[in-house]
């Protein structure tokens, strides 16, 4: 079993009193891999992570070494460095436990960055319900900052780095990079055409880095115990501790922090006490509500970005939504399905047209009013949306609804010939 | 600039670096659909009607905001790309009314065209669409959302050119809509543009719409008589009415690129104005009656004559005009100045404050050739008089005859009570006019002139650029063009020893005569217009 030998990084202090403060934090060697960042080149600092293998772990699972590589070196422009705070996706709540119970672990993953990227102002975008959240980060800021950890000349270097927190007004889109980027400049939160991308025209024009929570929580660790440490946990390419957020049908919902490539069996049934009832397992959305359902005989698979590629659906952010055979699926996807529509930003053709139509055929079929073409139109839709849009919300939206309408085929059908949803509506609501 | 070598669709061709894929295909004779682009507006890429495929590349990338590289094979004509454009339209005619019979931008609208072309011909969405009220927006516009696609070219347009943020997009999702913010109205005169460049029918000119179909229109390319800056302009016409029922804009990137002014597109309803001059007359004892053109343009010469023996050339006064045309000015020089030795000519300026947008400005020149008019020599000769000075003349009686080649408020030519004065004193006052005014009402002689949409001739605007205007109404009533009018006084007085036929062959007079338009002719000035001579630009001519 991965788990045996795997000592928690992330969570570690989470366990002790005031694990928000300061003083605990430091208590437990806080800030000292930012000290040693700072006796580094920031050069130094990206190779390290990009040997580190970390992978961005908000969703898109993108090399994080290789994005801070990206920032051009010689330019007049200022650059940022931007966390995004905005974690919205349906069933992850990981990088709010973060912001909850270890701001301070962030923060110095943040000043890392920022070090590394030659950024002297850190922009911290947390979405706009986490509002005890931004008051903890907030206060977190204002300790490290007294403590001079934040500000000019960092512990006695050269290097000044400021680090504002911008509250959204809760929108999904936000959580899009560019999207976030538009939103902290105080615009529409739509999303960029790309290129350019953020490492070259970022906030304000310059050059950005856009990092999740949980990234940049990790980098102090490579700091300290050496990317070797780091790329030696889960398996190759998918490396490094990971917050699993677990929810649905468990008996034990909540934040684990395991290995990347543990299996999602073990996940389920060790960390999360298995489905309340001993009720079979009907299908899990791995990895957040944009990720495609797996049915209950494909779960056993290693949690990864590239097992999960290869298994048809996606890692995302890591954080497995279980139901049971309770769960109607038609309704489920429904619900995913109304969720981008909502969240669409309306900007592009195909998902902002697109997402409500499919909400809409759910719904039909759902409710015993669905044709059999109803799901041939379904799929053709999310062919139509795919591949085909500004940003990712359009493929967000568009797989999930494929993935409950291909995996489950058989129940969209006995919901459209029995004319009713045969699970009464199901456990959802 | 750099150029790069591309294929589309197979076709090898050189286009400058930076060009988009949608400008690109246009130069290899492809064209690539678009609704959101407009080459004058940022580009947006929310249509993705334009999606294009890039040999080598798996996913298809947003034509307009794509840049061409070296070697790149832009392919337009795969099932990839149909199925993509195939998917646009069905998702952007989900929630559309298709109320394209009842809908005023129908003949007009890229929408519509691009239904037609792709299709789909059925729709597979069985809902209820969602539907919006109609909404007056201001800007002369209204704005019904229903059959709204979001490109944002109105956003943008308010935004980029007008510089303003007075119309936006607002909610999102599925209930994105436009619109104004707390319903505040548009206020910016380029707003009208909007009707020009909605690709389909979700804002519409108030004026316009319902007036006629766009096929029923005939289309003559002009250029607004509204200010200095000349902007080309397209007239529609209503041939069987004889109507004009609207104005927009032709693009001309030397000077007004993609737009106009709201001033020059509404600024036509004057021709059709019912107090139009439409014979000549004669005033006398508070009585006009009309005289045929022959015995008028006789008598008035043998009146003009008479003064010129009694009192001398100095005893007229000529104002002519920055409204009228380059031919028409030159005419007033040839007949007045060089013909009787006049030597009070002059125009006044008719100035209003500049209006200044982000990327477009209204003139405060009021009349479209002032510079032409000055050019062509519509100017005081040796120790002639400028306007002001020839009333104050006329009022002191040593000025005895008043010719004014357009009319006017009094306040236009002077202090209103010297003006007045001055017509009261004068033993013959003239005014060529196509509406009557206080200058007309006083005067001795009104002669029915034309406005710019009745006759050819060319302006120069404040740039130095020469264009032409064309005949799109037939003459009404018993009007004559100006420049026939100034021929036939001409003539009578003597002085024309030729007459052409045509504005055309005035202008290639005008040519050999004014130095700054040597060389240019009608084939030269073409669709666009041509500068004048730039080593005598601003040498006015005596």
């Amino acid at each position: 079993m991965l788990t045996a030998t795997f000592e928690p990084v992330l969570t570690k202090t989470m366990q002790y009193p005031e694990s928000h403060t300061l003083e605990v934090y430091r208590k437990h060697g806080g800030y000292e891999a930012l000290a040693m960042a700072l006796q580094k080149q920031p050069d130094e600092i990206i190779d390290m992570v990009k040997r580190s293998g970390l992978r961005g772990r908000g969703g898109a699972g993108f090399p994080t070494g290789t994005k801070w590589g990206f920032v051009p070196k010689s330019t007049d422009k200022p650059k940022y460095m931007c966390v995004n705070a905005d974690e919205s996706e349906p069933g992850a709540f990981k990088d709010r436990l973060i912001c909850q119970k270890d701001p301070h672990q962030l923060l110095e993953g943040t000043l890392i960055g920022s070090y590394a990227i030659g950024a002297n102002r850190a922009y911290i975008y947390i979405r706009g319900e986490f509002a005890h959240e931004a008051r903890l980060l907030e206060r977190a800021i204002e300790e490290a900052r007294t403590a001079g950890f934040i500000g000019r000349n960092i512990l006695g270097s050269s290097w000044s780095c400021e680090v504002t927190m911008y509250v959204g007004a809760g929108a999904y889109i936000c959580g899009e990079e560019t999207g976030l980027i538009e939103s902290l400049e105080g615009k529409r939160g739509w999303p960029r055409l790309k290129p350019p991308f953020p490492a070259v025209v970022g906030l304000f024009g310059c050059p950005t880095v856009v990092n999740n929570v949980e990234t940049l929580a990790c980098v102090p660790h490579i700091v300290k115990l050496g990317w070797e440490w780091f790329s030696s946990i889960g398996p190759e390419r998918n490396s490094g501790p990971k917050l699993y957020g677990l929810s649905g049908h468990v008996n034990r919902p909540g934040v684990f922090e395991l290995p990347m490539g543990i299996s999602l069996r073990e996940l389920i049934d060790e960390h999360g006490g298995g489905v309340p009832g001993g009720r079979p397992v009907k299908g899990v959305i791995p990895g957040g509500a944009s990720c495609p359902v797996l049915r209950g005989d494909e779960i056993d698979l290693p949690m990864d970005f590239d097992s999960l590629t290869r298994a048809g659906s996606l890692f995302g952010t890591g954080t497995p939504i279980v139901m049971d055979d309770t769960t109607c699926m038609v309704r489920a996807a429904w619900i995913t399905a109304r969720f981008f529509a909502h969240e669409s930003c309306g900007q592009c053709t195909p998902c902002r047209e697109g997402c409500g139509w499919m909400q809409r055929l759910l719904w039909k079929i759902e409710t015993g009013e669905g044709e059999e073409r109803d799901l041939d139109t379904l799929l053709s839709i999310t062919d139509q949306i795919e591949g085909n849009t500004i940003c990712a919300l359009g493929d967000a939206a568009a797989w999930p609804t494929r993935g409950f309408a291909k995996k489950f085929r058989e129940e969209f059908l006995q919901h459209i010939t029995e004319r009713r949803c045969p699970l009464g509506g199901g456990s959802l609501h | 600039m750099a150029s790069v070598k591309i294929k589309v669709d197979g076709r090898e061709i050189a286009v400058e670096k930076g060009t988009n894929l949608i400008e690109a295909a246009k130069n290899a004779g492809v064209a690539v659909p678009h609704f959101c682009y407009h080459p004058g507006l940022p580009v947006v890429g929310v249509c993705r009607i334009c999606l294009c495929e890039l040999e080598g590349r798996p996913k298809l990338v947003a034509g307009c905001a794509t840049q061409v590289e070296e070697g790149m094979h832009v392919i337009t004509r795969s099932a990839k790309v149909a199925d993509a454009r195939r998917a646009v339209m069905e998702f952007l005619l989900i929630h559309h009314p298709l109320d394209c019979p009842m809908c005023d931008k129908g003949g007009e609208c890229t929408l519509q065209d691009y239904t037609m072309l792709m299709g789909p011909a059925r729709s597979r969405f069985k809902f209820e669409k969602i539907t919006w009220p109609e909404e007056d927006v201001g800007g002369k516009l209204v704005l019904n959302k229903n059959r709204c696609i979001l490109c944002m070219r109105c956003v943008n347009l308010c935004k980029e050119v007008a510089g303003l943020d007075e119309i936006a997009v607002l909610s999102r999702g599925e209930q994105t809509y436009i619109g104004t913010v707390d319903g505040r109205k548009i206020e910016n005169e380029l707003a009208g543009n909007i009707a020009d460049i909605c690709p389909v029918g979700a804002l519409t000119s108030k004026d316009f719409r319902f007036r006629a179909r766009p096929w029923e229109l005939t289309n003559v390319s002009s250029v607004c008589p509204h200010c200095s800056k000349g902007c080309n302009i397209t007239v529609g016409y209503h041939p069987r009415r004889n109507e004009i029922l609207r104005i927009t804009a032709r693009t001309n990137m030397d000077v007004n690129q993609w737009w106009i002014c709201d001033r020059g597109r509404g600024g036509f309803h004057f021709l059709h104005d019912p107090k139009r001059l439409l014979a000549p007359a004669r005033a006398a004892n508070g009585t006009s009656r009309p005289v045929p053109w022959k015995q008028a343009i006789l008598d008035i010469a043998q009146a003009l004559r008479d003064i010129i023996v009694r009192h001398g050339a100095r005893a007229v006064g000529v104002v002519g005009s920055g409204t009228l045309t380059n031919e028409e000015c030159y005419l007033t020089r040839a007949v007045f100045k060089d013909g009787l030795g006049v030597s009070n000519v002059d125009f006044p300026p008719r100035p209003q404050p500049e209006v200044a947008y982000k990327k477009f400005t209204i003139e405060g020149d009021k009349d479209p050739n002032a510079r032409g008019a000055a050019l062509c020599g519509v100017a005081p000769g040796a120790s002639g008089l400028g306007v002001r000075d020839m009333m104050r003349a006329a009022a002191e009686g040593t000025i005895k005859a008043l010719v004014f080649l357009r009319g006017g408020p009094l306040d236009l030519f002077g202090d209103p009570a010297i003006v007045e004065r001055a017509l009261q004193k004068v033993d013959l006052l003239l005014v060529v006019d196509f509406v009557p005014s206080p200058v007309s009402d006083r005067a001795h002689w009104v002669l029915p002139g034309v406005t710019f949409a009745e006759k050819e001739g060319t302006f120069t605007n404040s740039n130095g650029r020469v264009q032409r205007i064309r005949k799109v109404l037939t003459i009404r009533g018993d009007t004559r063009e100006d420049w026939r009018i100034l021929q036939d006084l001409g003539q009578a007085l003597g002085v024309l020893p030729v007459t052409d036929p045509d504005p055309e062959r005035i202008f290639l007079r005008l040519a050999q005569a004014v130095p700054a338009f040597s060389g240019l002719s009608y084939s030269t000035v073409g669709e666009l217009g041509a500068p004048i001579a730039a080593a005598t630009a601003d040498v006015a001519v005596g």
